[in-house]
């Protein structure tokens, strides 16, 4: 193998597949990122791939291929190099058992690792539709954020993907919150509606890389062979799905409301963020709605205090209910709004939050339940 | 000079300690040993002819209390309470799991628990508080010698514990071991006060 190729295009192709590399490869060519010039698949130039038999990502670089070939090396290292080197082009050659890297002046020399015990990556399963890359960039980061991060409960871990007809639902839950984004796709028709349960971080980094604006993201799926694909700007990724079954959550959206706040969000995270301050450990942040004022309070007598009050445009009874900080901000960030609607019910029921527009009307299609904590005696 | 406490036993045994490393002495001597008293120093001394020679320069505080014959301790939460718990819900590794017994008897010592999946194949449970990569290798060589068993084979692999160190995850997977998380509290049935949306 001999080629040469562009420094930056090289540097963030190794950089996306060595991010999903495992830190602690049990077989030690599975931190390995495979690097495929004159590709078998027929396109030109440089493909850039790794596998750890959960999730697969490959990405085509262009490249002029002087000679083809195919080669295995360590994928951190590889990341590492590629990173630091100067903006010049990058020629890659194979001799023997080792692989040269000549950047300018700038000389590498790694050990490979043998291509044959490399496993055979998975091919992409049935194309199932296609949808804007910013949005569904956004919606994932807005539902992943609820995902359980203790692997426990596998169910939780996951962000749960329901396709019915035209709407696409994402949905994840740890138990605490539960956040559910509804959007419209274009889906292809060849695969029947479904609904999978496919990793939270797995897709939290997919969403990211692929998500850029004006780019559309492919799905594809193969819920038999429990496969989720998403391709994209060049990039292609695969990730096994979860087997587990996804807690029954609409019953658990409230469907009636006592009261409801509509508040800035930016002046309401700042104000959350100070009087948490005295809050041991994130415990809870108390929140209490009167007509037109939000007086926001933490910690107690034993300890350090804090209130605050805001404005607020307030309706129905008088409540006062405790949050987690963290989950609440968790929240309000992932709206991406300038204002929020928080309704409630009572005290120890769920609160839902919802994004508002500047005309002061919800936004359809994100919610964000959140359970609040005990009050104090 | 370092200031030092000197235990010394009813058993017998000496042992020096500083204010670090917990439970672990400094220095020591197991018994059958004998205390030689000199003026301002001990030496310790064994049959083999083992010698701890201790200098004393001054004596801050110097105290002798009777324990009395050990009643036992009783621990709660420790790695039998455990075995106990997760063999009263066995169905905690999944459903359809049965009970086969507590402390199952091999060749190299008994296996925490073995139980049968939904499918009625055995599986061997090793049971940790802590699970690190020793627990891993045990669990390995029971597994060997349990599949050598025409009746029990082929037997898989549980390595369960309230917490699974990352490098014992990576290597019983690798070798086909299933990991558990134990929660203590849930498996005694006691349910967090916290509210929870389920």
């Amino acid at each position: 193998m001999k080629i040469r190729v562009e420094r930056d295009g090289l540097a963030d192709a190794v950089a996306w597949v060595a991010r999903s590399l495992p830190s602690r490869p049990p077989v030690p060519v599975l931190g390995g990122v495979l690097l495929d010039a004159g590709a078998t698949d027929g396109s030109e130039g440089l493909t850039v791939s790794g596998f750890d038999y959960e999730v697969s990502a490959t990405v085509g670089v262009p490249a002029t291929v002087a000679d083809g070939g195919r080669t295995l090396v360590s994928g951190r290292l590889l990341a590492d190099i590629t990173k630091s080197l100067p903006a010049q082009p990058v020629e890659i050659s194979v001799d023997g058992s080792r692989v040269a890297i000549a950047c300018g002046s700038a000389k590498f020399s790694l050990p490979t690792m043998p291509v044959e015990d490399y496993p055979q990556l998975p091919a992409m399963p049935q194309h199932a539709g296609e949808l804007a890359g910013e949005v569904f960039g956004q919606a994932v980061s807005q539902v992943a954020v609820a995902a359980g991060k203790d692997d426990t409960l596998p169910m939780l871990t996951g962000v749960r993907v329901e396709m019915t007809g035209e709407k696409l639902t994402l949905v994840a839950t740890d138990r605490f919150r539960l956040a559910m984004r509804e959007f419209e796709w274009k889906p292809s028709g060849d695969v029947e509606d479904a609904a999978v349960l496919v990793p939270a971080r797995t897709l939290a980094d997919a969403a990211k890389a692929l998500g850029s604006a004006g780019r559309s993201v492919e799905l594809a799926l193969s819920p038999t062979d429990g496969l989720l694909g998403l391709s994209g700007s060049g990039r292609r990724t695969t990730s096994r799905l979860l087997d587990a079954e996804f807690p029954r959550y609409r019953q658990l959206l409230p469907s009636e409301q006592t009261s409801s706040a509509i508040i800035g969000v930016a002046p309401l995270v700042e104000a959350i963020k100070r009087v948490s301050l005295v809050a041991d450990r994130g415990t809870q942040v108390r929140l209490e709605f009167a007509d037109g004022v939000l007086r926001l309070s933490a910690g107690g007598d034993d300890e350090g205090s804090a209130e605050e009050e805001l404005p607020v445009e307030f309706t129905g009874e008088p409540v006062m209910i405790a949050f987690n900080p963290g989950y609440l901000q968790d929240g309000l960030a992932a709206l991406h709004a300038d204002r929020a609607e928080l309704s409630f019910t009572t005290p120890n029921r769920p609160a839902l939050i919802k994004p508002v527009n500047a005309d002061g009307e919800v936004t359809p299609g994100y919610l964000y339940l959140l359970m609040p904590v005990r009050l104090p005696g | 000079m370092a200031n030092r406490l000197l235990l010394v036993k009813a058993d017998g045994s000496v042992s020096v300690h500083s204010d670090d490393r917990a439970y672990k002495p400094l220095n020591w001597m197991t018994p059958p040993c004998w205390l030689i008293e000199e003026p301002g120093m001990w030496v310790v001394q064994n049959k083999a002819g083992e010698k701890i020679a201790i200098t004393i320069e001054e004596i801050h505080h110097d105290s002798r209390h009777e324990l009395g014959a050990e009643p036992g301790l009783i621990k709660d939460g420790v790695e039998a309470h455990l075995q106990e718990l997760l063999a009263e819900h066995i169905t905690t590794l999944g459903d359809g799991y049965t009970l086969v017994r507590r402390e199952y008897p091999t060749a190299i010592g008994p296996v925490d628990i073995l139980c049968r999946d939904a499918a009625g194949s055995s599986v061997a449970v090793e049971i940790k508080r802590r699970g690190d990569i020793d627990g891993v290798e045990q669990l390995t060589r029971y597994l060997e010698l349990l599949n050598r068993d025409p009746l029990l084979s082929p037997v898989t692999g549980v390595f369960a514990a309230q917490l699974i160190r990352p490098q014992a995850k990576v290597l019983a997977e690798d070798r086909g071991i299933r990991c558990v998380t134990l929660d203590y509290d849930t498996l005694r049935g006691i349910e967090s006060d916290e509210f929870r949306l389920f």
